[in-house]
């Protein structure tokens, strides 16, 4: 049984690399048959799926983007060579079985028979094409991702073997992402930096056109190599930035779909006719940000203190309608590595909050700046914010503006706020969530402190550990870090919140958060 | 003669037009530089490492003076290069060839609505000044004035697209590619951009009648037994023109701006959402470009203007 046909509600199988590259083996015949348990019977191909996009890509070259909104038009034209599975983001073959016979090798054995849709094939060459790309492009944002890859072989006509510099587990969930999304090497070779805007892939469907700020169109790829994926025969994006917007387009019944919407349009989603919503956990963690260098928040009776006072559950309610779930880490119950255990660490208590406050020397209470931006739900989640920590003296100054101003001056050279309240969109692996913000380099470590010597080496050894129990009590020890240093406080997981036709079938939310429309069917 | 003045008129204008455009795309430029945060953050990537952030920094120019970038940008749209997007690499001049009609549909629409409408209603309210009509009129008018285009398009939105289904939510389709499913989609926004202006229309045409209405060459054709409707359509009308034309050509210019939250509304893919996009994001030569084009527009409105001037009246020439 692969991961696909597992139902959604089976326990967790924890597979170990043996596992792995059992089912990695077995995974090469049975790629043509996957399908989720889930799917709803006899999808109907054809018709056009019509899609509110929130957001214009950076570019349709999965290798030169940088925006954590471009995945869900970029696995429309891109099979990635990893899969993970939609509840837990454990990984499963895609365009190829993996496996990893030693720690510092990695073996890609590629299904037979894929081509590209301009009809180059997509074979070894092609992948050590692309990984290469991405390792040493000048224009490749996925340079870091690709960090541990020492080498790339072409070992077979459908066979890389991919040599690496140290030990790095995660490679497989990186090659989910955006480094795993394969583009056709003659496309590149022939349109250079057009590319990015003329995408071939070999996903479900091909590229059609991309008006910038207005629409994305895809057509169904007659030579996609899944015949139970891709039922669609086209979609087409309207880019409406404006959420509320975006969800207007949907219930006025010009558009199908509408992602990402904001849980205090739901009720115009239950008043409409004719819609439905389908809602799932994300990896999307709303959350205060330190700066660790700053004072008074390079004390950690501070933090611990922000952490006591935050009403996580009350927070869910006000901010997000419910529709979502506390978050007591930097991940949601449902993902591999949750630790159960911590939920128990910051229960709210105010009284503990200002014991520790007093004892930090803020007897009578601080002021902090708070970088937060000016979107209706941004201002809302600031006021709860505010009054929760009002009540143990925690006195919350807001600066205000568009994302990449506060983030840019949060995070960049500038070092402005103490905190910034914001969210973490999530990675396929959490080796990269954890480094990315606590890695003493990692841009979204505002203060570039090293926070403690066995959180640094915890980092190395997430990305070592063959088996994925091991990785997993790792991940246990590093959260567990993380929380007890305060490094961070977490509000809330947002859930995935859609609105849909009723005429959509087979939708369902991923752990990303960002949809996929593999499964997707038009009936009626 | 008159050929003389207007030939005098367009080169003033296209003299004046230069120091303007630099100005406006210079005044631009620069606080669009002074706002914090950084395009090479974005482009960057999530995983951005400050390595790759100075790269990008690099490779698009961004840590060249403030002076020579914008010399270089200036110099190249002069010789017709408005540059790409730096976020998604399309060209400046294509975007704005896609986003300029779905803005000038919905001005030229409007403009006909508040024209329409607003030169009769001023005529009417002219027609008995301080009267019942006039008093309802003028009422109605401060309404129309008061009224926030966003929210009368939410309205309309809300009442004929989403309870009734007559028209489109959102969206814009091109002329070229179908004209009534162009003007089905631009209606209600012209509608939401027109009430202002119908408002403004009439209540300037009414007092520029008032005051010629009460002038003594029109109390000579009254004694010489012309109607009032002759007098007020033939005559007054006439007399009004000039004031009409400036009154329609700053509404025009107006409603270029005020597309921007009109857009917003209704998600049309134009001039405003393509410049609020670009700004939220410091995509500079976007920005540049409409502004480019913007203040291009808005000189050739006024020129345009100015050349009806020689014709409406002739002590102008």
């Amino acid at each position: 049984m692969t991961d696909a046909d597992r139902p959604a509600s089976a326990p967790l199988a924890w597979a170990t690399r043996r596992d792995l590259m059992a089912l990695a083996g077995a995974s090469v015949g049975a790629l043509a048959v996957a399908g989720p348990a889930w799917a709803q019977p006899a999808p109907k191909r054809g018709g056009v799926l019509k899609v509110s996009a929130n957001a214009n890509p950076s570019s349709l070259d999965p290798a030169t983007g940088g925006a954590g909104s471009d995945h869900t038009f970029l696995w429309t034209i891109y099979d990635t060579l990893v899969e993970w599975d939609y509840d837990t983001l454990k990984t499963k073959p895609g365009l190829a079985a993996f496996n990893f016979p030693d720690p510092r090798t990695l073996v890609l054995d590629l299904r037979p028979g894929i081509s590209f849709h301009d009809g180059s094939p997509l074979d070894a060459a092609a992948v050590k094409f692309n990984l290469d790309r991405g390792r040493q492009d000048a224009r490749s944002n996925i340079k870091a991702d690709l960090s541990s890859v020492a080498s790339v072989d072409v070992s077979g006509p459908l066979q890389v073997t991919v040599k690496l510099l140290r030990p790095d587990t995660a490679l497989p969930a990186i090659l989910s992402d955006r480094a795993g999304m394969m583009v056709s090497p003659k496309a590149v070779q022939a349109l250079g930096k057009d590319h990015d805007r003329k995408p071939v892939g070999a996903g479900p469907w091909r590229f059609v056109s991309w008006a910038d700020n207005e629409k994305i169109v895809v057509s169904r790829a007659d030579n996609y190599w899944r015949k139970d994926r891709g039922f669609v025969d086209g979609i087409e994006f309207s880019i409406i930035p404006e959420l509320a917007t975006g969800l207007r387009a949907v219930v006025a019944g010009q558009g199908d779909f509408a992602y990402q919407v904001p849980p205090r349009l739901m009720p115009l989603i239950d008043k409409a006719k004719d819609l439905q919503k389908v809602t799932g956990p994300t990896l999307y963690c709303l959350q205060l940000y330190f700066n660790l260098a700053k004072k008074p928040l390079d004390n950690l009776k501070v933090r611990q203190a922000i952490n006591f006072a935050l009403d996580r559950p009350s927070f869910v309610k006000a901010s997000l309608a419910g529709v979502g779930e506390p978050a007591y880490m930097n991940l949601p119950k449902s993902h591999w590595a949750y630790d159960e255990t911590l939920v128990k660490l910051y229960p709210h208590n105010l009284e503990m909050a200002r014991k520790l406050l007093a004892e930090a020397g803020f007897k009578d209470g601080i002021e902090l700046t708070v970088g937060s931006y000016t979107d209706q739900d941004s201002v809302r989640r600031s006021e709860i914010v505010g009054e929760q920590l009002r009540k143990v003296g925690i006195r919350l100054k807001f600066i205000t503006g568009t994302i990449p101003e506060i983030s840019g001056q949060f995070f960049g050279n500038e070092k402005k706020f103490d905190m910034l309240l914001s969210a973490w969109t999530g990675r396929p692996d959490p080796s990269m969530t954890y480094s990315l913000m606590y890695a003493k380099d990692a841009y979204f470590n505002a203060g570039r402190v090293e926070l403690s010597k066995e959180l640094t080496e915890l980092l190395a050894e997430s990305r070592a550990a063959e088996r994925i129990e091991g990785r997993k009590l790792i991940f246990w020890r590093l959260q567990r870090i993380v929380m007890e240093q305060a490094l961070v406080a977490p509000l809330a997981f947002q859930y995935e919140l859609v609105a849909a036709s009723q005429k959509v079938k087979g939708y369902k939310a991923n752990l990303l958060g960002k949809p996929k429309y593999e499964f997707i069917s038009l009936q009626g | 003669m008159l050929a003389s003045a207007r030939l005098r008129v367009i080169r003033r204008r296209l003299l004046q037009a230069l120091p303007v455009l630099v100005l406006a795309t210079l005044v631009v430029f620069g606080l669009l530089k002074l706002m914090p945060g950084d395009i090479a953050i974005t482009l960057a990537g999530e995983n951005a490492t400050d390595q790759r952030i100075a790269e990008i920094r690099e490779q698009y120019g961004l840590n060249r003076p403030f002076l020579v970038q914008y010399g270089s940008w200036l110099a190249n749209a002069f010789q017709g290069d408005l540059s790409k997007s730096l976020a998604t690499g399309e060209p400046v001049a294509t975007s704005i060839a896609r986003a300029f009609p779905n803005t000038l549909l919905i001005v030229v629409l409007a403009m006909a609505v508040a024209l329409g409408l607003g030169i009769p209603l001023g005529l009417l309210a002219a027609s008995r000044p301080d009267g019942l009509r006039d008093r309802l009129l003028t009422s109605a008018a401060s309404l129309g004035i008061a009224v926030p285009s966003f929210w009368l398009a939410m309205i309309l939105v809300a009442w004929l697209a989403l309870d009734f289904g007559w028209f489109p939510a959102t969206g814009a389709v091109p002329l070229k590619d179908s004209i009534p499913k162009a003007l089905h989609h631009a209606i209600l926004p012209a509608l939401a951009l027109a009430a202002g202006g119908v408002a403004e229309v009439s209540r300037q045409l009414r007092s520029s009648l008032v005051e010629i209405l009460a002038s003594p060459p029109v109390r000579t054709l009254r004694a010489k037994g012309l109607s009032a409707s002759v007098i007020l359509c033939k005559h007054g009308l006439k007399n009004a023109g000039v004031n009409l034309l400036t009154v329609a050509t700053l509404l025009f210019n107006r409603m270029l701006a005020a597309t921007v939250v009109v857009e917003a509304v209704f998600a049309i893919p134009g001039m405003g959402n393509l410049i609020v996009n670009a700004a939220l994001t410091r995509d500079l030569p976007v920005v540049q470009g409409v502004v480019f084009v913007m203040v291009l527009v808005v000189i050739t409105v006024n020129l345009l203007a100015d050349l009806l001037y020689t014709v409406l009246d002739p002590r102008i020439r």
